[in-house]
C-alpha cells in the first residue's frame, strides 16, 4: 500500500454502485494537508456522493479513501476525524445556538492517563464535560485536588455537578488552585470562539429557527468547526443563499480556511464558486474526474471541450490541425502554440471570448460582421457571425451592430484538444440480415452498404459476402455512425432507441448532444437545434459504417 | 359571496351536533336537578356525596396511565421501525399494525375476553388495561409514526457526523424531535381510554368502572350529575389540547397528528 504522509486523504479506485448503476466510476485523487479542494460538476455527476464516501454516509461499493495512510472506508461517521456543512443546514431545531454548536463537544471523549491514590497508573475515557481544567495551562489537570479528586474518579464520580460542590468548598480551604471545569473551558470557550469565527457572537442563546438562511448556515460551519476537523466537508453549503450573500460567504469561507488551516472538500455545481475559493478544483461528469488542477489551469487550459464548457463562458470550435502549430478553425488559419496532433488531425479549439481583438477588416485572421451587442457591466459581449459561425466577443470596446470587422486571436489563446469522439462506434449484434440490436434498439441497415462485395439472395435470408455465403443473426460486429448521420425526435417511440439528454457542446453553428440511453450508453449527435438538459429524445440513425466484423456463422446446407 | 355559503352546512352541523350539545352540558350542569334552578355548585356537591365516585377515579388513573405508557412504550418501537424502508416495504406493514382499527372494538373486546377466558387468566384491572392498550395502540402509533417519517435524515447523519454513536444520536435527536408525535398520541390515548365505555365492563366482567362508564351509568337517573362530570372531564381535555398544542409548534420540522 501506497503510503504518503503529504496527503490527508487519497482515494484510491472508489466505486459506488445503487443497485446496477455506477454513480462514481473509479475516482483516484490525492488531497494534500491543507488544501482547499473543490468537487466541481453538473447535478449527478457523483461529486455529493463522493463526498459522502469520505464523510462515511455512503460505504464505497470498490476502493478505498486513506485517511493519513490509513483505510477509513469502512469506517461510521461518527468514528471519522471529518465534519461536515450540510446543504441543508441540518441544524437540530430543537437545540439552541450554542447547544447545536456544543453538541459535537459534547460527546467527545479524551484519553487521560492519572495516577490513583495507591499510585498505580490508569488511562480512563472521559468526555471534555466530565474533568477539571487547569486555567493557567488550560491543560485538564488531574493533580489539584491531593488525592480527593482521584477518589470521585476512582468512584467514577466525575459528573460535574457532583464534584463542583466539592471543588468550590476546597477552593476556599484553600486546598486546591482555583479551577475551572471543563465544561466551561472547553465547551464555552470553543463554541463561543466558533461564534466569533463566524461572526455570530451573541447568538447563543437564539433559536435556530429564527436565523436567517445565511446565519444557520454559519451556526452550521460553527457547529462542524468547532470540533476542530483534520478536515472540513462542505456539501453545496452556499447553495441556498441568494447571490450576494453566496459572494460574501465566498470570502468568509476563503479566510476561514486561511486562518484555520485546516483541509476544505468542497462540492459545487457553481464554477465561479470554484474557481474563487479552490486550491485545486477537481471537474467530474459521470462520475468520473475529468481534470484537476489549479483554477487558472482548469479555465486556461482546459483538456477537453466539456470542462471548457462548463468552466467559463467559451467558444468552441471544431478545428482541423493542419501541421504542429497550424490550426484551421471555420476556414480560417490560425497560428498556435500546439503540436504534436498529427497532420489534418480533427481537434477541438477553445477561445475565451475575452481572447479575441477586434481589428479593421483585413488586419485580423478572420472576418465576421456584428450580429448583436449587450452591455454587460465592464465589458460588451458581442455575437459575430465568421463564415457561417457564431463567436462570442467581449471587449470594453463596442463595434457598432452590422459592422464589418476582423479578428485576431494570439496563438497562446488558442486551446487545442483532442476530440474526445470522431464517431459513435457501437458493438451490436444481428439479429436478422437486415437488423441488428444496438443499446437495445433494433435498427435496420442496408447489408450491401455495410459490407464490401455483397449481395442477396432471392429471399433475404443469405448473404454472399466476398464468394461466401452467410446468416447474420447471432453474429456480433462493431460499426460507427457519424454525428451527423443521427437525427433526433421528439417522439421517442419513433426511433428504435431512445435517451435523455445528458449535456450539449455549442460549436458555434451547430451543437454536439449527449444522449445517455436507457442503459447508461452514450451516444453524440450533431444538432442544429437547442435541446435541452433531460429532454427524452428518440435516436434515429441513417448511415452505418463497418468497422470489424469477424464472420463465422456460414450458411450450412438446408438450416434456414 | 357564493364561496362563504358553502361553508353554511357545516357551520349549521358544528352549530347543532358540536357546539350545542357542549352547551346543553354546561346548562345541564349547573342546573339543580331538584328545583331547576341555576346553581354553580349543586351538582358538584352531590358528585363529591357519591361513594363510588372515589374508587372510579383511582381507576381511571391507573387505567389511563398505564394505557398511556403501554401504548408509548410498545407503539414508539413499533412506529420508530415501521419508518426504515426495509422494515415496511410498500406501506404494508404500517397497514397491518392499523388493521384492528377497521375491525368494531367491541367485537374486539369480546374475542379478547373469550381468549382470556380459555387461557384462564381472571379479568379485572390487568385485562383492563390490556384491553384499552390493543384498542388504543393505534392512536399511539398513527401519530408517532407521521412524525417520525418526517423527521429529516439528515438531522441523524448530523448527529453521527459530530460523533453520535447511532444509539446517542436516537436519544439525542431522534427523541427529541419526535416529542410532538409523543404528546400527540397521548392526547389520542389518555383522555378517550379513560372516557372510553364498554372495553371496562367486558373486561372486567362489570366489576369495576372508569369514567366513562360511571357517566353512561349516572346518565338515567341524574342528567344533570352526568353533564357536571362530563364538565370536569371537558376542562382536562382542554388543557391536555393546550399542553399539547404548546409543545407541538408545526415549524416543518417534525410532523404532527393535526
Amino acid at each position: 500500500m501506497e503510503k504518503n504522509n503529504d496527503y490527508i486523504i487519497q482515494l484510491q479506485g472508489l466505486v459506488k454502485k445503487y443497485g446496477d448503476k455506477t454513480v462514481v466510476k473509479g475516482i483516484n485523487l490525492n488531497i494534500k494537508e491543507g488544501e482547499f479542494v473543490t468537487f466541481l460538476g453538473p447535478s449527478g455527476c457523483g461529486k455529493t456522493t463522493t463526498l459522502r464516501m469520505i464523510a462515511g454516509f455512503e460505504l464505497p461499493t470498490e476502493g478505498k479513501v486513506l485517511f493519513d495512510g490509513k483505510d477509513i472506508a469502512g469506517l461510521p461517521p461518527y468514528k471519522r476525524p471529518v465534519n461536515t456543512v450540510f446543504q441543508k443546514y441540518a441544524l437540530f431545531p430543537h437545540l439552541n445556538v450554542f447547544n447545536n454548536i456544543a453538541f459535537g463537544l459534547k460527546l467527545k471523549k479524551i484519553k487521560v492517563d492519572f495516577v490513583k491514590k495507591n499510585g498505580e497508573k490508569a488511562v480512563k475515557m472521559v468526555k471534555l464535560k466530565d474533568f477539571l481544567v487547569d486555567p493557567a495551562s488550560g491543560k485538564p489537570d488531574f493533580s489539584i485536588a491531593n488525592g480527593d479528586y482521584y477518589s470521585y474518579v476512582d468512584k467514577g464520580y466525575i459528573k460535574l455537578r457532583k464534584i463542583k460542590k466539592t471543588v468550590d468548598k476546597m477552593t476556599k480551604k484553600g486546598k486546591v488552585k482555583k479551577v475551572v471545569n471543563g465544561y466551561k473551558y472547553y465547551i464555552d470557550e470553543k463554541v463561543r470562539r466558533a461564534l466569533k469565527i463566524v461572526g455570530l457572537s451573541d447568538y447563543e442563546t437564539r433559536n435556530v429557527d429564527s436565523l436567517s438562511g445565511g446565519q444557520q448556515q454559519r451556526v452550521a460551519i460553527a457547529r462542524a468547526i468547532v470540533n476542530e476537523p483534520k478536515v472540513l466537508l462542505l456539501d453545496e453549503p452556499l447553495g441556498a443563499l441568494d447571490l450576494k450573500m453566496r459572494q460574501e460567504m465566498q470570502l468568509e469561507l476563503k479566510e476561514m480556511h486561511r486562518t484555520l488551516g485546516i483541509t476544505f472538500i468542497y462540492v459545487t455545481h457553481d464554477q465561479e464558486e470554484a474557481l474563487t475559493m479552490s486550491d485545486t478544483v477537481v471537474v467530474m461528469k459521470d462520475g468520473e474526474i475529468c481534470q484537476e488542477g489549479t483554477p487558472i489551469d482548469i479555465y486556461n487550459e482546459p483538456k477537453t471541450a466539456y470542462v471548457a464548457d462548463f468552466i467559463g463562458e467559451s467558444n468552441i470550435l471544431d478545428g482541423v490541425m493542419i501541421d504542429d502549430y497550424r490550426v484551421n478553425i471555420v476556414g480560417a488559419e490560425f497560428a498556435c502554440v500546439d503540436s504534436g496532433f498529427g497532420q489534418n488531425a480533427p481537434v477541438d479549439t477553445v477561445i475565451r471570448p475575452e481572447d479575441i481583438e477586434i481589428k479593421k477588416v483585413g488586419k485580423g485572421q478572420l472576418e465576421g460582421v456584428i450580429k448583436s451587442s449587450m452591455f454587460r457591466g465592464v465589458h460588451y459581449e458581442m455575437l459575430c457571425d465568421c463564415n457561417g459561425y457564431e463567436f462570442t466577443i467581449h471587449s470594453t470596446v463596442e463595434s457598432p451592430v452590422g459592422s464589418k470587422v476582423g479578428l485576431y486571436v494570439a496563438p497562446e489563446n488558442i486551446q487545442i484538444m483532442t476530440k474526445e469522439h470522431i464517431d459513435n462506434t457501437v458493438e451490436v449484434t444481428f439479429t436478422s440480415n437486415t437488423t441488428f440490436d444496438l443499446y437495445g434498439g433494433e435498427y435496420e441497415f442496408d447489408p450491401t452498404a455495410l459490407f464490401e462485395d455483397c449481395s442477396y439472395d432471392a429471399d433475404q435470408d443469405v448473404l454472399t459476402i466476398a464468394g461466401g455465403e452467410y446468416t447474420l443473426k447471432g453474429e456480433k460486429a462493431k460499426v460507427n455512425f457519424a454525428f451527423t448521420d443521427i437525427d433526433m425526435t421528439d417522439d421517442e417511440y419513433a426511433a428504435p432507441l431512445a435517451g435523455n439528454v445528458d449535456s450539449m457542446i455549442y460549436k458555434g453553428k451547430n451543437y454536439i448532444v449527449d444522449i445517455k440511453t436507457d442503459d447508461n450508453h452514450h451516444v453524440y449527435a450533431d444538432t442544429q437545434y437547442l435541446w435541452d438538459k433531460g429532454d427524452r429524445v428518440g435516436i434515429k440513425i441513417y448511415k452505418f459504417g463497418l468497422v470489424e466484423c469477424q464472420l463465422i456463422g456460414k450458411k450450412e446446407d438446408g438450416n434456414v | 359571496m357564493f364561496k362563504k355559503f358553502l361553508a353554511l352546512p357545516y357551520a349549521l352541523f358544528m352549530l347543532l351536533f358540536v357546539l350545542l350539545p357542549l352547551v346543553l352540558i354546561l346548562v345541564f350542569a349547573f342546573i339543580d336537578a331538584t328545583d331547576g334552578s341555576f346553581d354553580l355548585v349543586a351538582n358538584f356537591q352531590e358528585l363529591a356525596k357519591e361513594n363510588a365516585l372515589g374508587k372510579v377515579i383511582k381507576n381511571s388513573i391507573i387505567a389511563g396511565f398505564s394505557t398511556g405508557a403501554l401504548c408509548l412504550i410498545i407503539g414508539y418501537p413499533i412506529a420508530y421501525f415501521l419508518t426504515k424502508k426495509e422494515f415496511n416495504k410498500k406501506g404494508v406493514m404500517i397497514g397491518l399494525f392499523l388493521a384492528p382499527m377497521w375491525v368494531n372494538f367491541l367485537l374486539r373486546m369480546m374475542a379478547t375476553k373469550a381468549v382470556f377466558n380459555v387461557l384462564g387468566i381472571k379479568l379485572g384491572m390487568g385485562a383492563v388495561i390490556f384491553g384499552l392498550t390493543y384498542e388504543f395502540l393505534p392512536f399511539m402509533i398513527m401519530p408517532l409514526y407521521n412524525t417520525l417519517l418526517k423527521i429529516d435524515k439528515s438531522f441523524i447523519e448530523g448527529a453521527g457526523d459530530l460523533g453520535a454513536t447511532p444509539t446517542k444520536a436516537f436519544w439525542k435527536v431522534t427523541v427529541p424531535l419526535s416529542m410532538p408525535g409523543v404528546l400527540s398520541g397521548l392526547t389520542m390515548v389518555l383522555i378517550p381510554s379513560v372516557t372510553t365505555f364498554a372495553v371496562t365492563e367486558i373486561m372486567s366482567n362489570g366489576k369495576m368502572m372508569l369514567l366513562g362508564d360511571f357517566i353512561y351509568s349516572l346518565k338515567a337517573d341524574s342528567l344533570n350529575m352526568a353533564a357536571a362530570i362530563s364538565f370536569v372531564l371537558l376542562l382536562f381535555m382542554i388543557a391536555s389540547m393546550l399542553i399539547s398544542n404548546k409543545y407541538d409548534k408545526d415549524d416543518g420540522k417534525g410532523g404532527k397528528l393535526w
